[in-house]
């Protein structure tokens, strides 16, 4: 009797193992197909550049035989080079900075309405998302001319008396910056925003504050962990992105992105393009890990309020 | 009274953002209906030459069919690893999940520039030359990891139990999975292939290491045209690529609500 009890205990064991076998194989089946691409298109891909990283320049070939760190000192000890990163990064942080400043009102406006407008006011937030980015830094490019728009409204509102340069400056990539990330940051604003009650704005209210200090003491701590998220978003993609700054910047207005471009298409230096590609992925990273590092700690502090 | 003013400048402020968000896609419009020879906004003379001096540029057209095949083909396939992979990072422990994880969701980081530099090498060592296949590959990398997003954060609040009562029924895993998982998880993957559809669609920075003188993306053939010539005809040509997406979200709009699509993505 105790035998019998033991055997339908281990059949039942060993047809859990079974079904744990059975799981394991088809979970590998689900992720073969992405794994392989990424291993096969990205990751070796990645791997071989960064060994390209390490060779020579040979002008007839692109890529001599000889191994070398010259292309990393050569980037880091050139105070032009160093200026570039510092360039880059100061766009980024200013581009953060404005967006999070625009989208607050935005995404506070979408979460409060209702029904139709809701839905056509996301639409009309998320269709920078939808249309090229390069048409609409091409807007951007007739809109910031010397004889464009908005230096011909400025001339005519006498407010200044010659064309601001506005195209191929950091500033002109600033703003196609902002335009081109603001949708993400609006819809992790949003995000947060929704999860509030608004019981706790109305009690605010009720209880005599301002909206001023009900924005500043009440609905701003609770949406910073969305504001965060988002500031960490726009900063990557700022830090990376070619677009912008290849269209409304130019050579004139080099960042990493353009110099990594410009080394391998235009001079066909892969060693050296792939060197300042790979700086781009480390200035990238540490930035943001600083950066959600610190995020992290405040959002604990949110979290404890 | 006192309590409309903030309120008025609230909105101002917010009126102020749209025109913004619009200013250049209205610019790009308008100024292609413009008489002169040269790019002016506001327009001088309204007429629809721009549109028909498409006519003599055939390559916008055949750009224009390989961008829309290439990202067809992007969304279809990232779509569907997508939502494999992200069923067994929700659904299953295994070891270095972590690690998978961070792999995948890894283009995010990376700059474009570099994965586009890195590819392009990749490319010509294993002689792959410029072709649809080339661009999709390169986009997959791109799009998987929004689609992953999207959809882990559709399978995270899923209720198993109902899957569990359609296979206590005697459904099979394949008919649970197409009668009860994937119309519950239904917006999540949508809006993914929307979004890898868009991020292909849109995509100059990969593609432009990876085209050759025939195969060649809209985005990288407007991108090149302008660098050499500033005439409308580019504003006739994103016009068109404006109204075509208009016309694709409305379609979209009809059959699903895109709000509902993306705030999903919440």
């Amino acid at each position: 009797m105790q035998a019998g009890i033991g055997t339908e205990h281990d059949l039942l064991l060993q047809q859990k193992k079974k079904n744990l076998n059975r799981k394991r194989v088809d979970t590998w089946l689900l992720l073969i197909p992405t794994l392989g691409i990424f291993i096969f298109f990205f990751l070796l891909p990645l791997f071989f550049l960064f060994i390209t990283s390490f060779k020579t320049f040979d002008a007839s070939t692109g890529i001599g035989n000889e191994w070398t760190l010259q292309n990393y000192i050569k980037f880091m000890s050139d105070p032009f080079y160093l200026g570039v990163v510092w360039r880059t990064v100061k766009i980024a942080l200013l581009t953060t900075l404005i967006t999070i400043i625009i989208s607050y009102p935005v995404a506070f406006q979408i979460s409060r309405s209702k029904g139709r407008a809701r839905n056509y006011l996301t639409l009309l937030v998320l269709s920078p998302l939808l249309i090229s980015m390069v048409i609409r830094c091409y807007g951007w490019v007739i809109l910031l001319n010397n004889n464009g728009v908005v230096n011909n409204t400025l001339l005519k509102l006498g407010w200044i008396d010659q064309p601001l340069t506005l195209l191929y400056t950091e500033l002109g990539v600033v703003i196609g910056m902002v335009h081109v990330l603001f949708p993400y940051m609006v819809l992790s604003i949003m995000g947060s925003l929704e999860k509030i009650d608004h019981s706790v704005i109305r009690a605010s209210q009720n209880l005599g504050a301002s909206s001023f200090r009900t924005f500043f003491s009440i609905l701003l701590p609770l949406t910073l962990p969305g504001v965060f998220a988002g500031s960490v978003m726009v900063f990557s993609l700022s830090v990376s992105s070619f677009v912008t700054p290849a269209i409304l910047g130019g050579p004139q207005v080099k960042v990493m992105s353009y110099l990594t471009y410009e080394q391998v298409a235009v001079m066909l230096n892969w060693p050296y393009g792939g060197a300042i590609g790979f700086l781009l992925i480390l200035i990238a990273t540490i930035t943001i890990i600083a950066y959600s590092k610190i995020l992290a700690r405040s959002e604990k502090g949110v979290a404890i309020q | 009274m006192r309590k409309n003013l903030p309120k008025f400048f609230f909105n101002f402020v917010c009126f102020l953002v749209y025109v913004f968000l619009l200013a250049p896609i209205v610019v790009v419009l308008l100024s292609s209906l413009t008489t002169t020879e040269y790019i002016v906004f506001p327009p001088k003379g309204l007429t629809l030459r721009w549109y028909t001096e498409l006519i003599e540029h055939p390559e916008f057209m055949q750009s224009f069919t390989l961008s829309i095949i290439v990202a067809f083909g992007t969304a279809a396939i990232s779509t569907a690893i997508g939502t494999l992979a992200s069923i067994a990072v929700v659904r299953r422990q295994f070891k270095g999940k972590t690690a998978i994880v961070q792999l995948v969701g890894s283009p995010l980081l990376i700059p474009s520039v570099v994965f586009g530099v890195a590819l392009l090498q990749f490319y010509s060592w294993i002689g792959l030359a410029a072709s649809p296949l080339a661009l999709i590959l390169g986009h997959i990398i791109l799009t998987v990891p929004f689609v992953m997003r999207l959809v882990v954060a559709s399978l995270v609040g899923f209720d198993r139990s109902i899957e569990q009562a359609a296979l206590n029924l005697g459904a099979g895993p394949i008919k649970v999975f197409y009668q009860i998982t994937l119309p519950i998880i239904k917006s999540g993957v949508i809006a993914g292939a929307i979004f890898a559809f868009i991020t292909s669609f849109d995509d100059l920075t990969v593609a432009l290491f990876i085209v050759s003188t025939d195969v060649v993306t809209l985005p990288v053939r407007i991108y090149t045209y302008m660098q050499y010539q500033y005439d409308p005809i580019i504003t006739s040509v994103s016009s068109i690529m404006i109204l075509f997406t208009v016309i694709l979200m409305l379609v979209i709009e009809r059959i699903l609500g895109v709000g509902k699509v993306f705030s999903s993505k919440n």
